[in-house]
């Protein structure tokens, strides 16, 4: 694989023309996939807590096979496109989705964000074919956090992923920004399931609950650091409450709604908790609002930017990690953890929270470099 | 500007036939009541919970650790107006799982667990403690062997199913070797 400038750039110098549409409209059907599958998740959660019986057609199932066909597709078509374009010397517009990548060889020539997304898509295929397997050696488990499920659900995050580098691409679009906000949202509403895997890794430290914060600042950083915006950590936040909002209204009902439809019982002494959107924080919210308001104070008191993000991010890390098990108190009625493994979970959230701040920052300035009119450039 | 207007066309057009096949998977008929079969137990087991006979089914016989199966309990008489609690005990003496005895999914008739695994190998313990008509009552099933689990090592498992992330970290790691490769030539006079 090697990264090119689009070919047609490199010759004439000629930037390609603008064009919104051919832009937006793949980026869109991107990002529709993930949240289709980020739908069929919440549901397929909410239809084993709620109901039960499991079989390979089920409708949540659907969803989620839906979704990365439909990013799968879409970003498949934008290579074939691409790859096209560059063979008939036709100029390759990088806001599409980045700068060009040539795949195998030169055979193919992808745009890197939908090389990404394609790719998850992909990666989500063969993982069926595993989770397939898994199924016929462990029988028809409703386990979650099983080998092959981290490995689908990874598949999809990586799908995700790609998502929030296309909208990258297309910063010079007004659009690019809400994009990769609803991105951010949906990478993190489906990836607090993903790191519930951690849990086989806690002890006296909340392996769990620390990837959940961790995965939190990252997102918020890399984007922080990307849009160079204030508000950008409050918007995800915000994004991330109508996302648990809507999921906590919609999966009992679907989960009801399709056990009706296929003339099957509610399991006796349902909870009624949503399980997917119980997952994300409720204080997030507030906890971005506190993460923007020490950078704001950083930016005030003339601090380096990187010891207020790693103030800020060690601040949210350790209240997102903090929180969650009083989440988990009042919606489920669990018992508080004691207050050694809530120190130590703290402790480890603050530090890794910080890093996570400071690696964010990072990786969103590299994502600089995918958009064709970086603000390097443009100063 | 036609030219562009035309192909833009055409493209969405190849576009929208990927989704609406995409859509179409979606749309497929979904399973059905009739499609969930009824548990079959292969190997049943008694237990004396105070003045109750519990029988215990197993849908798959012996039990492997992480293979999930139905479980079923039915008590002498059946179900009506008798509740009770099961306590998954494991090999290491922790309550694994607590839960009232609600009836199976697709046996509705009985009390039972739908598709579920016991996590390790070793001797497991299950406690009922029911309530009814005749009062209430506690038995155990005890030393229920589960044998070691099926299949390839789970840390092989493990590194199979991490591939997507390991590759994400990959990505990164290249980009930020690149970047600052970039950098460096940028910095040179």
């Amino acid at each position: 694989m090697e990264v090119t400038a689009p070919r047609a750039e490199r010759e004439t110098g000629k930037e390609s023309p603008p064009s919104s549409a051919r832009t937006f409209v793949p980026a869109v059907l991107v990002l529709a996939g993930t949240v289709v599958s980020l739908v069929g998740l919440s549901w397929d959660a909410q239809w084993h807590a709620d109901v039960g019986p499991d079989t390979f057609f089920t409708l949540p199932h659907l969803f989620l096979y839906s979704g990365s066909a439909m990013s799968g597709l879409t970003s498949l078509a934008v290579v074939l496109a691409t790859t096209s374009a560059r063979r008939s010397g036709r100029l390759i517009d990088p806001r599409v989705g980045g700068h060009a990548v040539r795949v195998f060889g030169g055979t193919f020539t992808a745009p890197l964000g939908y090389l990404v997304s394609g790719t998850g898509a992909a990666m989500f295929l063969l993982y069926g074919l595993w989770d397939q397997w898994w199924h016929t050696l462990y029988g028809f488990d409703a386990v979650l956090e099983s080998p092959p499920h981290i490995g689908l659900m990874l598949s999809i995050t990586v799908t995700m992923v790609g998502s929030v580098l296309v909208f990258a691409a297309a910063k010079q679009h007004r659009w690019s920004t809400p994009g990769l906000v609803g991105s951010a949202v949906v990478l993190l509403s489906f990836n607090f399931v993903t790191v519930a895997g951690l849990q086989l890794l806690n002890g006296l430290v909340n392996a769990f609950l620390v990837g959940m914060a961790v995965l939190t600042v990252l997102v918020w950083f890399v984007l922080g650091e990307f849009t160079r915006r204030a508000g950008v950590l409050l918007a995800v936040a915000a994004g991330l409450s109508v996302s648990q909002v809507v999921l906590w209204w919609f999966s009992p009902w679907a989960a009801r709604i399709y056990a009706d439809m296929v003339d099957l019982p509610l399991r006796d002494y349902v909870d009624g908790v949503p399980v997917i959107p119980a997952l994300i924080p409720m204080s997030i919210v507030a906890v971005a609002a506190l993460a923007e308001a020490v950078m704001w104070a950083g930016r005030k008191a003339g601090l380096p930017v990187r010891v207020t993000a790693a103030s800020a991010g060690a601040l949210s890390a350790t209240l997102i990690a903090s929180f969650s098990p009083l989440q988990d108190g009042v919606v489920y009625g669990a018992p508080l953890p004691d207050s050694a493994g809530l120190f130590a979970t703290g402790l480890v959230a603050a530090a890794s929270g910080a890093f996570a701040a400071l690696a964010g920052r990072r990786f969103g300035a590299l994502l600089t470099g995918l958009a064709p009119e970086t603000r390097r450039q443009r100063a | 500007m036609r030219w562009f207007v035309y192909r833009w066309r055409r493209r969405s057009a190849t576009v929208a036939a990927f989704v609406l096949a995409a859509l179409a998977v979606g749309a497929a008929t979904p399973a059905t009541a009739q499609e969930y079969q009824p548990v079959d137990v292969v190997h049943t087991e008694r237990v004396q919970a105070g003045p109750y006979e519990l029988t215990v089914g197993f849908s798959t016989w012996p039990v492997r650790a992480l293979q999930s199966l139905d479980f079923t309990f039915s008590p002498a008489g059946g179900i009506a107006g008798k509740a009770g609690t099961l306590t998954v005990i494991s090999p290491q003496g922790t309550e694994s799982l607590v839960a009232p005895l609600a009836r199976h999914p697709r046996e509705r008739e009985t009390w039972g667990l739908d598709i579920y695994a016991l996590e390790q190998e070793g001797s497991w313990t299950f406690r009922f403690e029911l309530n009814g008509p005749e009062g209430p009552g506690t038995g155990e099933l005890r030393d229920l062997v589960v044998l070691a689990q099926p299949g390839p090592p789970l840390a092989l498992s493990w590194s199979i199913s991490t591939i997507p992330l390991l590759g994400l970290v990959a990505f990164l790691a290249v980009a930020l070797l690149r970047d600052r490769a970039r950098r460096m030539r940028e910095a040179l006079p």
